[in-house]
């Protein structure tokens, strides 16, 4: 009697996987070129047939949508909050060098997405949440900072700051102006440092 | 003899202005269109020759193809942009200056922000994109060197340069479209964002 049970649980986690590596190599074709790719040239990447893809996706927008949740979960787990509990110049660090690694790994497909949100109102939503949680990241961040300032300040000041350390500003500083890694990092730190208000003394 | 080589210079010259204005306004109907449906980046030419007045032909008489009539509308709006948006205020107080930079801007970002996005998303197939691209960013910062030149004279050349690129990403097209759509702010509160954010970021006004 175990025994179709743990098949049943093998073949779920295999499928899983095919799954995975589907979406994943739907991201290394967006990361060498800026367009969505056809499913056939997924499968060839992924190592299945076009058939394994639409035996798990409904059609291309359901891989496209299902891949943009994975790539964000993915970017989720490498960018976990650190040093919320730190100084100012600690948790600014901390929270730009961060970000700048999310964008740094994420701004291909980032691009991609941006290009065809106008195909898909699931893709705007998508974008909208992720929007939200960049600026979610820099509440938990700045809280002491914030704190102090009005709801409507704190909103204002949330949207500069958001437009300051966007995926394109970055691709900007990067590509553009030719800075390195650690140069980008420092415009963004002094930047926010100075458009923060300063931070309230630590209660007793 | 001489009235007919009087008038053939002049004939020619309205000719030209005709055909010019016939030009401008296919240009015009494309960048309503855009207004009218962003999600269609490139509308078909039978849709733009019928918002405009003018047949099919018309069009590619003047454009030898739709990606050449994109950037032709790219350069018509870069120039719009600077005859439109002059600077003002260049000796103004901090605040007068700030306000004047931030209208201005946030003019021009309401009028492009459409074309801008055809012309980010394309820039990667159309080679003719990107010197337009790279000249609105370089004006955009150009602006703001002469609106703030008394708070960037206190910096160094370093710091100079990062500033502006801080301030150029503050005030992108799309950080602009982004309050107005997604936080669905107005004219005027977005206006404010940007004058409030430029006015922490700039470093203090020196004395005279």
């Amino acid at each position: 009697m175990a025994l179709p049970s743990s098949s049943l649980d093998g073949r779920r986690l295999r499928s899983e996987r095919t799954r995975q590596t589907i979406m994943e190599a739907y991201i290394e074709l967006l990361r060498e070129r800026p367009e969505i790719p056809t499913a056939a040239q997924i499968a060839a990447r992924a190592g299945f047939s076009t058939r394994s893809i639409f035996e798990r996706f409904v059609d291309l927008q359901g891989l496209s949508l299902a891949t943009v949740d994975h790539a964000f979960a993915m970017g989720e787990a490498q960018a976990v909050a650190r040093n919320v509990d730190g100084d100012r110049a600690t948790r600014l660090q901390s929270h730009v060098e961060t970000r700048a690694h999310t964008c740094e790994r994420w701004l291909p497909v980032w691009r991609v997405v941006v290009a065809n949100q106008g195909k898909l109102e699931d893709l705007r939503a998508r974008i909208r949440f992720i929007r939200q949680a960049i600026v979610k990241r820099m509440e938990l961040m700045y809280r002491p900072e914030l704190e102090v300032l009005s709801a409507e300040e704190r909103r204002d000041l949330l949207i500069a700051l958001e437009s300051l350390i966007d995926f394109e500003s970055w691709g900007r500083m990067r590509e553009g102006h030719g800075l390195s890694f650690e140069e980008a990092c420092s415009v963004w730190v002094r930047m926010i440092d100075r458009m923060l208000p300063p931070t309230p003394p630590a209660r007793p | 003899m001489s009235t007919t080589t009087a008038s053939r210079p002049a004939r020619i010259d309205g000719r030209r202005l005709r055909s010019e204005r016939t030009k401008q306004l296919i240009i015009e109907a494309y960048l309503a269109l855009l207004r009218e449906n962003p999600v269609t980046p490139m509308p078909t030419a039978a849709r733009i020759a019928e918002r405009a007045g003018y047949s099919v032909r018309s069009i590619f008489e003047r454009f030898p193809d739709l990606n050449k009539l994109r950037a032709a509308a790219a350069d018509y709006q870069l120039a719009q942009a600077a005859a439109l948006a002059p600077p003002r205020n260049i000796d103004g107080d901090r605040h007068t200056r700030i306000k004047s930079q931030v209208e201005t801007r946030a003019g021009t970002c309401d009028r492009g922000v459409a074309l801008w996005r055809v012309l980010i998303f394309s820039i990667d197939q159309d080679e003719d994109l990107k010197p337009r691209v790279r000249t609105a960013r370089e004006r955009t910062i150009e602006r703001m060197e002469i609106m703030y030149r008394p708070e960037l004279s206190t910096l160094s050349e370093r710091d100079r340069k990062h500033m502006l690129i801080a301030l150029e990403a503050i005030t992108d097209m799309e950080s602009w479209a982004r309050m107005r759509e997604l936080y669905g702010l107005s004219f005027e509160e977005a206006c404010g964002v940007w004058v409030r954010a430029i006015d922490r970021m700039l470093p203090p006004t020196p004395s005279v």
